[in-house]
């Protein structure tokens, strides 16, 4: 068995390169399919990365009215955090508000002076309120809206931030339709090519095969060079689409940087290396192996 | 040398192949044989004539079990061939040596791998291969073109070659359909006078040919068939014109 692995293996290494021109042809097509499965795997996790980094800017922030004092709110804060929407609760007092306002206008020295004239800090303590998912806002700005401490809030932001909420929902949901539907579409369509690709390799050798069993090959000392050759044409198709996918991350990165900051492909590309490797070793293998398997059987007369 | 393709432990006079009230319909088609008997002796040299179309491929693929009959029963070595089992025919098929017209030789190894394929794939020691690859190689005049690929071989040598790879693994029976049907005058001969001493150092040789010059110069049984009958089955025949 050891030794009919071995000459097997052996011989299917010599028949990728005796095979010339009908082993690059074959790999390239194999390539086109895994650099499209890539691509979509790479765009699909960084638009979820972009969509999260959106979604964590979404909030609902109460405003209470100045007399309401501090126990009161974090009994509010508790409160809010016991319900299963309800992903995080911040809890900003009057002081830190002026901190951040300062912060942020500090560049600006007439308002930064007019707070001085001011002399009281005009800000309100708030809660900023997350939710698990984007469409659950509703929910907690309703209940926000009748609980028993709606008398203590002087304001709820959610109206400003409603229609981005609903934009975000709605661009979520034709993102993933629309990825998902063209990522099986070009997939499969790069399927069916490389398969064919694989069974014209066959086909080419369908008189080998008659011969081998000729000369007292058994069906599996037949089928083992073209598992092996299978793996093979798995594993340079998969390197080599690696590196054109390295090659188009690096391209495209600056241009998508600009626009959408949150959105690191090359980090990606680095941070998921391995992963993206193997699993286009396993699927490019798993293609050849298969394929060449199925385009066999005619010849083998099972 | 010559020992190696010897069988000095098969008896001679004993029927190695039989075959009994064999039948072949190939599907859609008239019969390619009909109603056949015929015992083939170990150590014969036996051609088997007739026109194209009268049934000599059908009837050495029933020997080496590419087709099975659809009435009847081969015999091979005393075994029926219709209880081999999917799993057991390549050992069946390793105690045969096929030649053929179109040589099928593997395109993508050499002369010298083409020949081996044949041991390697009974799982013989490579110590075994690479003495008596280049042996055989010598035995049919190709000893100093083991490293050429197919393509760089004329007709005559891709035969030998061929004749090599069936002559290897010392097979009980080698099976030559038309072997000479691509080859000139001058190699034909050649290939036949190869066949003539592998028979005479003691392996059966089946001969399919409807080329009258080769087989007037075998000079041994003659089997003519003709529209899937045997017609005549003369021990020291001659080509019969009909
Ligand atoms: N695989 C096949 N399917 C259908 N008919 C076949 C097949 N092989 C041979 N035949 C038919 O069987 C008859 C005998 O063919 P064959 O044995 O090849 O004759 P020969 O070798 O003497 O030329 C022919 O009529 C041929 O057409
Ligand atoms: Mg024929």
């Amino acid at each position: 068995m050891f030794l009919a692995i071995g000459r097997t293996s052996k011989e299917a290494v010599q028949n990728f390169f005796r095979n010339g021109w009908l082993s690059i042809a074959t790999v390239s097509i194999m390539i086109l399919f895994l650099y499209v499965l890539s691509v979509f795997v790479v765009i699909g996790f960084s638009a979820n990365n972009i969509l999260r980094n959106v979604e964590d800017k979404v909030n609902i922030t109460i405003y209470f009215k100045p007399e309401v004092d501090e126990n009161a709110i974090l009994d509010i804060k508790s409160n809010l955090e016991g319900f299963n929407e309800v992903k995080s609760v911040d809890y900003i007092s009057k002081n830190q508000a002026l901190d951040d306002f300062k912060a942020n206008n500090s560049d600006d020295p007439i308002i930064l002076q007019s707070l001085d004239e001011i002399g009281s800090n005009p800000l309100l303590a708030s809660l900023v309120v997350k939710a698990n998912n984007p469409n659950q806002y509703q929910l907690i700005a309703d209940y926000v809206g009748k609980a028993y401490f709606s008398d203590e809030v002087s304001r709820v932001n959610y109206g400003k931030n409603k229609e981005v909420i609903d934009k975000l929902n709605s661009i979520i949901a034709t993102i993933r339709r629309i990825g998902i539907s063209l990522g099986l579409f070009f997939g499969l369509v790069s399927l069916l090519i490389s398969f064919n690709a694989i069974r014209i390799t066959i086909y080419t050798h369908r008189q080998e095969v008659e011969i081998m069993r000729l000369v007292g090959a058994s069906n599996t000392y037949i089928r083992l060079p073209f598992i092996f050759e299978g793996v093979i044409y798995g594993i340079v198709s998969a390197f080599i689409s690696m590196l054109i996918l390295f090659i188009s991350v690096k391209f495209v990165t600056p241009y998508i940087s600009t626009t959408v900051p949150s959105a690191n492909l090359a980090s990606f590309y680095w941070g998921n290396f391995g992963w993206l490797l193997f699993g286009q070793v396993i699927f490019g293998s798993l293609l050849g192996v298969v394929g060449s398997l199925i385009a066999m059987r005619k010849y083998l007369q099972v | 040398m010559v020992k190696e393709i010897e069988n000095e432990n098969v008896e001679h006079g004993f029927a190695m192949i039989k075959f009994d009230g064999v039948s072949k319909v190939y599907k859609g088609n008239f019969p390619a044989l009909e109603s056949i008997d015929l015992e083939i002796n170990n150590g014969e040299f036996i051609s088997i004539v007739g026109q194209s179309g009268s049934g000599k491929s059908t009837m050495l693929k029933l020997i080496y079990a590419e087709e099975m009959p659809t009435a009847g029963e081969v015999y091979f070595d005393g075994k029926p061939l219709s209880r081999i089992s999917k799993r057991k025919l390549p050992f069946h098929r390793r105690a045969i040596g096929t030649v053929f017209q179109d040589f099928k030789l593997l395109p993508r190894k050499t002369a010298f791998e083409n020949v081996a394929y044949a041991l390697e794939v009974a799982g013989a020691p490579n110590l075994e291969i690479e003495e008596n690859v280049p042996q055989i190689l010598d035995i049919v005049g190709l000893g100093d073109k083991m490293e050429k690929y197919p393509h760089q071989l004329s007709g005559g040598e891709q035969q030998k070659v061929a004749i090599a790879r069936a002559l290897v693994h010392t097979p009980m029976v080698i099976i030559a359909d038309e072997p000479t049907g691509n080859l000139d005058p001058v190699s034909s001969l050649e290939i036949v006078q190869l066949l003539i001493r592998i028979n005479e150092l003691g392996t059966t040789v089946i001969l399919a040919s409807h080329d009258k010059d080769i087989v007037n110069k075998v000079n041994k049984r003659v089997l003519a068939l003709d529209k899937g009958r045997i017609i005549s089955d003369n021990a020291k025949g001659k080509y019969k014109i009909f």
